[in-house]
């Protein structure tokens, strides 16, 4: 049985007094997807940039352990994590624009990824560049090498920005928000392709997104993150059916699904923003948004199993919710 | 994040402390800067020998106290600063703000003004109007103050055309404001603080330039103490008596100094707070 | 009395942009020949992807561009002749960005206060109306005295909403109003809009690439595609059943939170709407799974869904 190609115990990220990310744990196995979904200011952007290296200065970073592919990497050099980012960990953004040098070709782009990482020279990297394009979908691979970024659309932007990351043969890849900046047709293009891309490279896929309906359908695993802490994780069948953290039923609850709410009804909605919490915060962080908070919810949200891997950090036993509906 | 505001501060006291003198110093000079002293001239500074304090700053060619020469000269700098500000801002931010908020041919024309402008050396302007009407303090400040007008022009413009691409214009729009309702409430408190990093910047340039003109003696005529004017008159005895061209030039050099300080720091402090 | 609220007849707008400093003029149709009707007091969603022309469309609506054909007519006058005062009576926006839809140096009553303003609205009873308006829309009294930057996206929305209806305009014209604001936050933007909507008897134009979301809130939807509307009919018939095979991948491509559907397979080509490079033919052509020869040829004809293959 293979080890999980990344495991996270503990992770923690401050910048100052305030804590952005509060002791997460998951684990991504190998040919699997872990979505890590939450709204904006939770923690699952800074989490994924912890886990790769790339937190600006003036960040703190601690963790029990890490480990990718069974091996510990939470002790590494900034020289060996980075070459163990580019080599066998792949990171997709948001916005292929910023994330895309808009001044360099396509080609040089790429290339200089292979001839980095592998040693490659400029036409052996082109070639396996080509192959890499047209495997992804682009089309006419060859011209794409010398084209520039702005002349390519947003899709195939991202589709490039994916060619990128695996350019290596990466076993891990993270994707932070990979289709939100794209249309709705063009995102059931690309997530489609990450997806055969994955059954044929058996990558472990660490997706971050805000979008459930993407986590529904296209994650083995769902942790869901609230103001810097996982507050519940599951697989993703054992979740949906039986979400259990009150912030994850407000948050379906907030979704408009076309068939499924009446026109005119009132969608479910949290009242109140998404606190910034300091150092020193205990108890559940939901609590002040939370309809069914009680005193000890100031003291500490127990962790709770809802069934094998289910779990959710509430006060609220497993299966609370059949009684309250 | 303190360490961050010591240029500012450091040119907000040097910019202040030089308006104080500009605006009190005359009436706290010693002595009269045109009245002249053949027995004493070129006496040292009180700090150096021979010097006394008589006179803290000495006597330059003519056995004028320099001590007050100097205060008059801040005030001739800094109304020449000020003026310019006054002038070219009014001039260049609106058309500036015009060419960036009509487009079109509007922006046209006042773009071919620009680069009109922007074709002319100054010094070319400043020696054609002294030499037609001839040089006086009042014909400086104008002819300065009426010149550098196009950093405002350009700048105003670019930063006019970002904040009209922004909804809340589009919004003023839809609410019914009038064009010259939306530019003086919505447009220029935007770009204020992109106006003011210029101002500081321009000071400094018009300051410079003045003394650069009366030191090629075609800017504030004799006996006015302008500092460029004092360097120009110590030029010759520079080597035997240096302190008369030392002190106009550290004086000069120290102001300029602190405007752009000034304008640094304020764009950092402004332009941080309202990038949100 | 016209029963119609808001009239577009004919409708398009063109841009043509140079480009670079030697490069020739781009010739940008965005909104193509475009007539639609909205009775009084009813919802229209009008979704499309980039490049549909949609917020182009709403700009024009508002009277923010001038068409560059034909004309809009709100409540029975023409847009193009109305004064500045009489249109911001009838018709107001909230666009998507809450960050720069307000202004930053203004406080919060100022802005919501603009309106009232323009129309000559005495001071006091501006103060009251701008502090009823702002407890109308989920705001303490006191945010009035705040700046923009103090307040989340939410509550920043809140605010263009409470400026949109401080005037009680019959028309409210929202380009994308809750896409860049968190699902939780989406969802009481929409409950909000919902209430305000039947307290004042608004007329919706409702701007989306979120089907979900307008099929929530809108009683007709009108789908938009390179700046021609390509299907419109009322929600339960586009949603339920449609016809253009532009809606179909559309509807088809959301994504639902029920696991276990997996990803759709939306038959779309490789090809990107490029508004400045419209297809000859159906401009749908190069995307189409079910083009067939007429379409790279002759236009469909214009009804309510522009299809050569649609019933």
């Amino acid at each position: 049985m293979n080890p999980p190609t990344l495991e996270i115990e503990g992770l923690r990220v401050g910048f100052g007094a305030m804590e952005a990310v509060r002791g997460i744990s998951l684990s991504v196995a190998r040919g699997e997807t872990h979505c890590l979904v939450g709204e904006s200011g939770c923690g699952k952007s800074v989490s994924a940039l912890a886990v790769m290296g790339l937190l600006p200065p003036g960040a703190r970073r601690t963790v029990r352990r890490i480990a990718f592919a069974g091996e510990e990497i939470g002790q590494l050099s900034e020289r060996q994590l980075a070459r163990l980012r580019g080599d066998r960990m792949g990171m997709i953004f948001q916005e292929p624009m910023t994330s895309l040098n808009p001044a360099y070709t396509i080609g040089s782009q790429m290339t200089e990824v292979l001839r980095r990482h592998r040693g490659l020279s400029r036409g052996d990297a082109a070639e396996r560049s080509v192959a890499m394009l047209d495997r992804v979908g682009v089309t006419a691979p060859a011209m794409r090498l010398g084209q520039f970024p702005h002349q390519l659309s947003g899709g195939l932007r991202q589709r490039v920005m994916i060619a990128m990351a695996l350019l290596c043969e990466p076993k891990l890849l993270i994707a932070d928000e990979p289709t939100t900046a794209l249309d709705v047709t063009v995102q059931a293009q690309t997530l489609r392709l990450l997806a055969r891309l994955q059954r044929d490279l058996g990558l472990a896929v660490l997706l971050i997104t805000h979008d459930l309906g993407i986590v529904a359908r296209v994650a083995n695993h769902v942790s869901v993150m609230y103001a810097g802490e996982i507050v519940e994780q599951g697989s993703v069948e054992a979740l949906f059916a039986a979400p259990s953290h009150p912030y994850t039923r407000g948050l379906l609850d907030a979704i408009p699904v076309p068939g499924k709410v009446r026109r005119g009804d009132r969608l479910g909605s949290i009242p109140g923003i998404v606190p910034r919490l300091a150092v020193g915060f205990v108890g559940c962080p939901f609590r002040d948004r939370c309809a069914h908070a009680a005193p000890v919810c100031a003291v500490e949200a127990t962790r709770q199993e809802a069934g094998g891997e289910h779990v959710y950090r509430c006060r609220l036993p497993p299966g609370w919710w059949r009684e309250a509906a | 994040m303190r360490l961050r505001r010591i240029p500012l501060v450091i040119g907000a006291i040097i910019v202040g402390f030089a308006a104080i003198v500009a605006i009190i110093g005359p009436w706290l000079a010693p002595h009269d800067p045109f009245v002249q002293d053949l027995g004493h001239r070129y006496v040292p500074p009180a700090w150096m020998a021979g010097g006394s304090p008589a006179h803290w700053l000495g006597t330059d060619g003519l056995g004028r106290d320099y001590l007050s020469r100097l205060i008059l000269g801040a005030r001739i700098s800094m109304l020449i600063g000020v003026s310019t500000i006054v002038l070219s801002g009014t001039i260049g931010t609106t058309l500036g703000v015009l060419g960036g908020y009509f487009g079109g041919t509007v922006d046209a024309v006042v773009m071919f003004i620009v680069s009109c402008r922007l074709a002319i050396p100054l010094i070319l302007v400043a020696l054609t109007v002294v030499f037609m009407v001839g040089s006086s303090l009042a014909v400086v400040v104008l002819t300065i103050g009426l010149l550098l007008w196009e950093r405002f022009a350009v700048v105003s413009r670019a930063v006019t055309r970002q904040v009209c691409a922004l909804d809340y214009v589009a919004a003023a729009w839809a609410a019914g404001c009038s064009r010259t309702r939306i530019i003086l409430r919505e447009v220029l408190p935007n770009i204020a603080h992109h106006l003011v990093v210029i101002a500081t910047i321009d000071m400094a340039i018009a300051i410079l330039l003045e003394a650069a003109l009366s030191f090629l003696g075609l800017g504030i005529p004799p006996p006015l103490p302008s500092w460029g004017l004092m360097i120009a008159e110590a030029k010759d005895y520079m080597f035997f008596t240096p302190w008369v061209i030392e002190i106009p030039g550290v004086a000069l050099l120290v102001l300029v100094l602190g405007i752009n300080l000034l304008g640094d720091g304020l764009r950092d402090a402004l332009g941080a707070r309202t990038d949100r | 009395m016209s029963a119609s609220a808001i009239e577009a007849i004919g409708l398009s707008r063109v841009f043509d942009q140079r480009q670079g400093l030697f490069g020739e003029a781009k010739h940008v149709v965005a909104v193509d020949d475009i007539s639609l009707d909205v009775a009084s007091g009813r919802a229209i969603g009008i979704v499309g992807e980039s490049g549909c022309g949609k917020s182009t469309l709403a700009r024009v609506l508002l009277g923010i561009l001038p068409p560059s054909a034909g004309t809009v007519r709100i409540a029975g006058q023409s847009l193009a002749e109305m004064d500045r005062r009489a249109r911001a009576r009838l018709i107001q926006p909230v666009f998507q960005d809450p960050m720069s839809s307000l202004n930053p140096r203004r406080r919060v009553a100022d802005i919501v206060a603009l309106p009232l303003i323009v129309q000559g609205v005495g001071s006091p009873e501006r103060r009251r109306r701008v502090g009823a308006m702002l407890e109308r829309v989920g705001l303490s009294a006191d945010t009035g005295a705040r700046y923009p930057a103090q307040l989340s996206g939410g509550q920043r929305q809140r605010v263009a909403i409470a400026r949109a209806l401080v005037n009680e305009p019959r028309i409210l014209v929202c380009d994308e109003p809750t896409s860049a604001l968190d699902v939780s936050v989406q969802a009481q933007i929409l409950n909000l809009l919902g209430d305000l909507r039947a307290a004042f008897d608004l007329t919706l134009v409702f701007i989306s690439h979120n089907l979900a979301v307008v099929e929530h809130i809108a009683d007709e939807v009108a789908v938009m595609y390179l700046g021609r509307i390509v299907e419109h009919g009322e929600n339960a018939a586009v949603f339920g059943a449609p016809r253009h095979p532009y809606t179909r991948a559309l509807l088809a491509s959301v994504l639902t939170p029920e696991p276990g559907l997996g990803l759709p397979d939306v038959p779309l080509g490789e090809g990107y709407p490029d508004p400045s490079n419209i297809p000859s033919g159906c401009r749908f052509h190069p995307r189409c799974p079910i083009a067939i020869d007429i379409c790279r040829v002759r236009p469909p004809e214009r009804r309510s869904v522009e299809c050569h293959l649609a019933p």
